[in-house]
């Protein structure tokens, strides 16, 4: 017998789906049978790897480093263009080093814009 | 592959984006002791000179063949759209000078100027990828233009709901251009053409246009892919959404009819008889038809300003996808003059409400009682702006519909569904004139809720913008034949 050459696709579907439904099901029947339900205050509180909690869980978190992350990325990917042109750049005219250079300036503005603006400073 | 030739095709993206750094620079060097006011006209200054400039750029590029191995085209369409988003782009950045209160005025500018160099790109791409690319930095700068107002959450509302709906969109475009680029080994258009009349239907090329169908619904808001557009054209500043209610509009219209009748062309179908061949023409009608009936009736339940005009900013999209439906037979020209006129129109209201909120007033239809004393100006123009969406003779709206309705009777007759779409826009059309009345009645007739009101200044910047409009929109609709000579 020929199984159909997307058919191992409708059996790893179907295993998609059943995988985490059995997990919940054993979860739900573990909780039914030996847990039972008893709620109190420290139960409830926020876990804080295991000390005791203070304060609200609610709290802002600093995610200035972001900025950081996005500038890298700037960069990171730069680099990613610079790395074919580098490897083809014997073979290129003079138009794409220029072309280049005029990508690099556009991204070092941005770095630029970014520094006057103090967004490099940690606040 | 001749850089000098692709940089004579590009140079209006050049003037705009070196005009956007040099906003910057200058916000940078001599911006920093100068108050926010000089700081936003410096910058203002600097962009229009920009606009100028890629105008002069556009001009002098001129009507070529493909450009830099059939990259770019720089054919009529690109030069009229071109310009048109230019001087759609120029108007919002007057606007801007006039009534924007802004935070960071200068890269306020220098994102408006990304997003027309994203846009004036549109005009011009031939190829899939650099098609995708130029979407995309008009896409990302109108995202950040959506949010730019941060003391008000509503702004951050607009920006995150036209993000996720972009980003939704344009992964949807990709998978599209993928498997596009799958069936026919290429992602330049004439090519696509070529691949597609010799291959016919297929499975997989239906679920390619209806992967591009969607994106494309995304970004022209039209039924069922519109439910963004409310919330971004009223949480949005009044400048950003007249940006993207307008020029936005106009680019990516001619982007996506460059895309479906030279490159999918072959793979349309047929809509003049009423069984419809596969392909995406049917799918652009159910599409233009949805927009129309719940653009239509949906505005009439607003009253919000703002939520209105982007209400019926979807009723509109209805009828340009019509307009996209008759580009293969009647050209372009019915569609581009459509765009432009309603892209003017629409950045005339915006700028009405620009001036009316600036002097206080919120959103409500009925915060615009008594607009014909407390500023007469304003009242006209925006008579003008409504008339002209509406379509009522002589004005430029009237003419764009006759022309786009024409040429639906004409595909087919009556009794196509192209003719059917046709009736449906023109009994519609009854019910966006109640709408756009019901607005102008509070403007023209209404006494002012309070007889004391002071009148509402009209900065000269905004002044400018409104004059400039309401006058081409009149001369527009007595010499239409200016625009439609072009094609």
């Amino acid at each position: 017998m020929n199984a159909h050459p997307y058919a191992f696709l409708a059996l790893f579907g179907a295993v998609a789906v059943a995988f985490p439904l059995i997990l919940l099901a054993v979860a739900r029947l573990w909780f039914r049978f030996f847990q039972p339900p008893k709620p109190s205050l420290d139960k409830g509180a926020v876990y804080e790897c295991g000390i005791a909690p203070s304060g609200d869980s609610w709290i802002q978190f600093k995610a200035h480093y972001y900025l950081y992350a996005i500038l890298f990325l700037i960069f990171d990917v730069e680099v990613l263009f610079l790395l074919p042109f580098a490897v083809a750049f014997t073979t290129l005219p003079g138009g794409a080093l220029v072309a280049m250079l005029v990508f690099l300036l556009l991204l070092a503005e941005g770095l630029v814009w970014a520094w006057h603006r103090g967004h490099l400073e940690w606040k | 592959m001749n850089y000098l030739e692709l940089l004579r095709a590009l140079l209006p993206e050049t003037a705009l984006v070196v005009g956007a750094l040099l906003a910057l620079t200058f916000d940078l060097s001599f911006g920093v002791r100068q108050s926010r006011e000089t700081r936003l006209h410096a910058a203002v200054i600097i962009g229009t000179l920009a606009v100028v400039a890629a105008m002069f750029g556009a001009l002098s590029a001129g009507v070529a063949d493909a450009v830099f191995g059939g990259v770019l085209v720089l054919d009529e369409l690109t030069l009229a759209s071109r310009l048109g988003v230019l001087m759609l782009a120029w108007l919002t950045l007057t606007l801007t000078g006039g009534t924007a209160r802004l935070r960071h005025p200068a890269e306020f500018v220098a994102i408006v100027l990304f997003a027309t160099a994203g846009f004036t790109l549109m005009a011009a791409a031939q190829q899939l990828l650099v098609a995708f690319l130029a979407l995309e930095l008009a896409s990302l700068s109108l995202y950040i233009l959506a949010g730019f107002d941060k003391s008000r959450p509503e702004s951050a509302e607009a920006a995150l709901k036209y993000f996720l709906f972009g980003g939704m969109s344009a992964a949807f475009l990709l998978f599209g251009f993928s498997l596009i680029y799958g069936l026919t080994g290429s992602i330049e258009l004439p090519q696509i053409a070529h691949q597609l009349a010799r291959q016919g239907q297929s499975p997989l090329l239906s679920l390619a246009l209806v992967m591009v169908l969607v994106a494309f619904g995304f970004k022209a808001a039209a039924a069922p892919f519109h439910l963004w557009a409310p919330d971004v054209y009223e949480g949005a500043p009044v400048v950003s959404s007249a940006l993207i209610a307008s020029a936005s509009k106009l680019a990516g219209f001619t982007l996506f009819v460059r895309l479906l009748w030279p490159g999918f062309g072959p793979a349309a179908g047929s809509v003049a008889t009423a069984a419809g061949s596969p392909g995406w023409l049917p799918l652009v009608a159910c599409l233009s038809a949805a927009s129309l009936l719940l653009g239509n009736f949906a505005a009439l339940a607003q009253s919000n300003v703002r939520r209105l005009l982007a209400y019926s900013a979807i009723a509109h999209a209805g009828v340009m996808l019509l307009g996209v439906i008759v580009a293969g037979d009647a050209g372009l020209g019915p569609l581009f003059y459509y765009v432009f006129t309603y892209g003017l129109a629409t950045i005339g209201a915006f700028a009405v409400i620009a001036v009316v909120e600036r002097a206080g007033c919120c959103q409500k239809i009925t915060d615009l009682a008594g607009l014909h004393r407390r500023s007469p100006l304003l009242a006209g123009c925006f008579a003008v702006y409504l008339l002209s969406l509406a379509g009522i003779p002589p004005l430029a709206g009237f003419f764009g519909k006759f022309t786009v309705f024409a040429a639906a009777l004409n595909l087919g007759g009556l009794a196509g569904p192209a003719g059917w779409l046709a009736l449906l826009a023109i009994a519609l059309s009854a019910v966006a004139l109640y709408y756009y009345l019901v607005m102008l009645k509070q403007a023209l007739v209404v006494a002012p809720a309070d007889p004391a009101s002071a009148p509402v200044p009209v900065p000269a910047d905004a002044a400018i913008v409104l004059v400039f409009t309401a006058l081409l929109l009149v001369l527009l609709g007595l010499f239409p034949s200016v625009v439609l000579r072009i094609f």
